[in-house]
């Protein structure tokens, strides 16, 4: 029942991230990562529950509140005020740009065989749609102009490392866990603060314009 | 004629008029939803037949420059959704018709039946019936490889083609609780808005032709041809909805054809249809209605979806 709940929520993550790809709308995107961070919280309260590892808990709350609740508050206020609402034409359109998304979970699930935890079923699945997400985040932060959806990349980075960490190895320290938390809301805020400056500059929220700066 | 072949055509003829007779009753309820959450009284549950009956009273007015391919047009389309009602399990955990096909002729008649309509729809030499033709074509020539790649995924699961076997192994082996299935289930439903011309891709309440895609096609037709095509695509919107709550959600579906599993079965099924046009009247209220030039990356997300759905078992 576990290991079922645990693949079910992984497919899920991975369909937003699909979905996250084939959206220009700045606005369904932030909620497609905050629906993305809520299975990552069940994933957790899930084995939190079978495997009785009451810190896990704290894990899942964190994620919940932080990731599914607080940024994408904080993102979609940023959105807001800037007004500005859809992503520019990627460097790479929809189309190619999951057809490269596909090979990737392809390379991810196939790598994922090689860990030796990646060779019992739930394991299998857990590290092969992390990695998954992992090269999709890497991908959709080297293609998108928009610093917004460059900053929901790295967090979907973030939280595929987290799946990891939580689905597969026996957890890391709490400390860690709250060091991680508040280094990613940190890393939030100032990256919506620059976004906030790269539009009071350029008056467009494209980063390859910042190539301008140089003398 | 040996008697299971009697029984067959038998159960055929009883769930084709089921499904023809509960059809009108879902675009209906699908309608008052979107009404009520727009604050809205919306129409009486039972307007779907007041429109059908009128629409059947009125004349046939037909334009003259048309030929047959204008008059045959809805007739085989009708025909192709009534066919496609008997390949696919409804209430038991088999298709009336299985033994003639599964998969590949349910898709091959549905793609018959566009085909009709979108050839009729050129016939009159109208522009809006060329462009509607065009466009209908352009989204079905996406979402038929992910619609076909969507049901391989489940038929590789249980390791059957035909879809009343298939239904009954996925009831047997229970659900299978792999990551395709989801990734196949989320194809699929972009596929069925996609295909019943649901709001991010069509809006079924439109009176600008200039962003119509269905409903372009049909403007021609008047009385009891456009009823025809009424109620052919509210038919084919329950057959997509019955065809995904039973694949994938296949609980309480009867294994016999005894009284209480059959009526066990038409509970669970309605209570299922009922709960995913639901999700089809959120995703109608919650978006809006895309460009025509974004509908193809809609489109090409769920055939993605639907073969990584396919994809993953290998992997």
């Amino acid at each position: 029942m576990t290991a079922n709940v645990l693949i079910l929520c992984a497919a899920g993550m991975l369909v937003t991230a699909y979905l996250m790809v084939g959206q220009k709308a700045l606005f369904t995107t932030i909620r497609l990562f905050g629906l993305q961070s809520l299975l990552l919280a069940l994933v957790a309260a899930t084995i939190a529950i079978a495997e009785s590892r009451h810190e896990l808990f704290i894990t899942a709350a964190l994620t919940v509140t932080l990731k599914a609740i607080l940024i994408p508050w904080f993102l979609m206020r940023t959105v807001d005020r800037i007004g500005i609402h859809r992503e520019i034409e990627p460097f790479l359109n929809v189309p190619a740009s999951l057809l490269i998304c596909l090979g990737l979970t392809v390379v991810g699930y196939r790598v994922s065989t090689g860990f030796q935890e990646g060779a019992r079923e739930v394991g299998h699945h857990l590290i092969g749609v992390a990695l998954s997400l992992l090269l999709i985040g890497l991908f959709m932060m080297v293609t998108r102009k928009k610093a917004i959806t460059q900053i929901l990349a790295l967090l979907t980075v973030e939280n595929a490392v987290f799946l990891v960490a939580v689905g597969v190895t026996s957890g890391m320290p709490l400390i860690v866990e709250l060091g991680i938390s508040f280094d990613v809301i940190l890393a939030v805020l100032l990256l919506g603060v620059l976004v906030q400056r790269i539009v009071g500059r350029f008056e467009s929220m494209d980063i390859s314009r910042l190539s301008k700066l140089k003398g | 004629m040996s008697a299971d072949a009697m029984l067959a055509i038998g159960a055929a003829l009883l769930q084709a008029g089921g499904m023809l007779a509960a059809a009108p009753l879902l675009r209906t309820a699908i309608k008052k939803m979107k009404a009520r959450l727009q604050n809205r009284q919306g129409p009486p549950l039972l307007q779907g037949y007041y429109d059908l009956a009128k629409l059947l009273r009125k004349e046939t007015v037909r334009s003259d420059t048309s030929s047959w391919v204008y008059v045959a047009g809805p007739r085989i389309y009708f025909a192709t959704v009534v066919a496609a009602t008997t390949l696919i399990p409804v209430l038991v955990a088999a298709a009336p018709l299985e033994a003639t096909g599964g998969i590949l002729l349910l898709v091959g008649t549905l793609a018959l039946g566009r085909f009709a309509l979108a050839t009729a729809a050129l016939d009159t030499g109208s522009p809006f019936g060329g462009m509607g033709a065009s466009r209908d074509m352009t989204i079905a020539a996406l979402a038929e490889p992910a619609l076909m790649l969507g049901l391989f995924s489940s038929a590789l699961s249980a390791g059957t083609m035909n879809l009343g076997v298939l239904v009954r192994e996925l009831v047997l082996q229970g659900p299978s609780w792999h990551p395709g299935d989801l990734l196949a289930f989320a194809g699929l439903f972009i596929i069925v808005i996609a295909e019943t011309g649901r709001i991010p891709v069509d809006n079924p309440a439109t009176h600008l032709e200039l962003t119509m895609i269905h409903e372009a096609m049909v403007l021609e037709y008047a009385g009891p041809d456009l009823a025809l095509v009424e109620w052919a695509s509210a038919v084919k919107e329950l057959v997509y909805l019955t065809l995904l709550v039973n694949l994938f959600l296949p609980v309480g579906i009867a294994m016999s054809l005894e009284p209480v599993p059959l009526l066990v079965a038409l509970v669970a099924w309605a209570g299922k249809v009922f709960l995913l046009a639901v999700a089809v009247t959120l995703v109608e209220s919650t978006n809006a209605k895309l460009r025509l030039f974004r509908v193809p990356e809609l489109v090409s997300v769920s055939l993605g979806l639907a073969f990584l759905a396919l994809a993953i078992r290998f992997l």
